[in-house]
C-alpha cells in the first residue's frame, strides 16, 4: 500500500471479491421465498392443414394450428432476484416409433419483472417528479404512484391463436393420438442460476411444483379439406389467418 | 531545474505514505468494502429490490476508493526517520570485532 497505484489495485481487487460474494448471497437467497405456481390449460380448437415451410420450399408438410385457453398464476415465481420469466406452451405427442415423445412449442412469451420495467435509480430521489400532465380539477397531485402496477405473472388467455404452427419430422400430423398441451417456464435472474419448470409433484425446499399445467389428451383431426387450387404457405414472418390461404402460382 | 520538477511530479504521482499509514489504509479499506457488501445484500433483501443492492455496493466501493487511495496527509503522520545521506561514509562508527571500519 506504499503508493497510490498499489492502493488502488488492492482496493479494486478486494472490491471484486466482495461483489462476487454479494452476488452469491443474492443468488442463494431466492431459495428462501416460497413458490407455488399453478396453471390451467385447455384445448379450444385444432386444425391440420397442408402447407409449405416457406414460399419456395418444394416439400409440403402438414401443419397443426392449435388454439387454447390458458389461466396461470406465476406471481410467486417472481422474487427480488427475478429479471424475466419466459413461459411457453408445448404440444407433446408420441412419435412415429412409439418409444419417444415429440414436442413442439406452439406459444411463448416473456414477462418482465417490476425491477426490469421500473429500475430504481438513486438520482430519482434528488429530482422532483414531473408535474402531472392533465390538469386535474379537484384532486391534488398525489405523492405516491397514481395506480399500483399489477403483480406480473398472471396470465389469462382465451381462445388464443398460437404463435407457431407445428409440424412433425415425418410431415404427417393428422390423426395422431394422445396429444397434450403442457406449460413450461424459465426464470431468468439478475444474478445466479437459471431455473426451469418444476413438474407436478416435484418440490425443491420451499418451491412447489406446478399445480395443473397439463391439458387433457386429445387427438389431431384429419386433414382439413381445402378448396381446389389454393394452398397454405407458412412462413416464419406471417401467420396466415384461419380462413385465408394464398393462391399457388 | 528540470530534475526538481520531475522529482516533484514523481512524488505527486507516487503518493507515498508511511508504514503506519499503510496499516491504516489496509484496515480501513477491508472494513469499508466488507461492510458495504454485507449492507448492500441486507438492504436489498429487506427492501426486495435488486437495484438497492447494486447502488449501495457501488456507493460503498466508491467511498472506500475516496478514503483510501489518495495520499492524505493524515496517513503521513509518523514518517520514518532515515539516517542523513552520506552517513555511510567515514565516521559513522561501524564496528566489527572490536575494530572500527571506515
Amino acid at each position: 500500500m506504499h503508493s497510490t497505484l498499489v492502493r488502488a489495485q488492492n482496493v479494486f481487487g478486494f472490491f471484486t471479491t466482495v461483489a462476487f460474494c454479494t452476488a452469491i448471497l443474492t443468488a442463494l437467497s431466492v431459495l428462501l421465498t416460497a413458490q407455488e405456481p399453478s396453471a390451467k390449460i385447455e384445448l379450444r380448437n385444432v386444425q391440420v392443414v397442408k402447407g409449405r415451410p416457406h414460399y419456395y420450399s418444394p416439400k409440403k408438410e402438414e401443419y397443426a394450428h392449435i388454439k387454447f385457453d390458458l389461466d396461470a398464476d406465476f406471481t410467486s415465481l417472481f422474487n427480488w432476484n427475478t429479471k424475466q420469466l419466459f413461459v411457453w406452451v408445448v404440444a407433446t405427442y408420441p412419435s412415429s416409433d412409439a418409444s419417444s415423445l415429440s414436442q413442439a412449442v406452439i406459444w411463448d412469451t416473456i414477462i418482465n419483472s417490476h425491477s426490469q420495467t421500473h429500475p430504481f435509480n438513486p438520482l430519482q430521489l434528488f429530482t422532483k417528479p414531473p408535474p402531472p400532465k392533465k390538469s386535474s380539477k379537484a384532486n391534488k397531485p398525489s405523492a405516491k404512484k397514481p395506480k399500483a402496477d399489477p403483480e406480473p405473472g398472471m396470465i389469462h388467455l382465451k381462445n388464443t391463436k398460437p404463435k407457431y404452427q407445428i409440424t412433425d419430422v415425418s410431415g404427417i400430423l393428422s390423426e395422431r393420438t394422445n396429444v397434450t398441451l403442457e406449460i413450461g417456464w424459465n426464470v431468468q435472474p439478475w444474478v445466479g442460476a437459471l431455473t426451469w419448470t418444476l413438474g407436478k409433484g416435484q418440490a425443491l425446499g420451499r418451491w412447489k411444483g406446478v399445480d395443473g399445467g397439463k391439458s387433457k389428451a386429445f387427438d389431431m383431426p384429419p386433414l382439413k379439406k381445402k378448396s381446389v387450387g389454393s394452398e397454405t404457405v407458412v412462413s416464419s414472418e406471417e401467420t396466415p389467418q384461419a380462413a385465408e390461404a394464398s393462391a399457388v402460382i | 531545474m528540470a530534475d526538481e520538477l520531475l522529482q516533484q511530479a514523481q512524488e505527486l504521482f507516487e503518493g507515498q505514505i508511511d508504514f503506519e499509514g499503510q496499516k491504516q489504509t489496509e484496515l480501513i479499506s477491508t472494513i469499508l468494502l466488507a461492510v458495504s457488501g454485507l449492507l448492500a445484500f441486507i438492504l436489498g433483501f429487506a427492501l426486495q429490490n435488486v437495484y438497492v443492492t447494486l447502488w449501495t455496493g457501488l456507493g460503498g466501493a466508491a467511498l472506500a476508493f475516496l478514503v483510501v487511495v489518495p495520499p492524505y496527509p493524515f496517513y503521513n503522520k509518523s514518517p520514518e526517520r532515515w539516517l542523513p545521506s552520506g552517513s555511510g561514509m567515514a565516521g559513522s562508527g561501524i564496528e566489527i570485532d572490536g575494530k572500527k571500519i571506515n
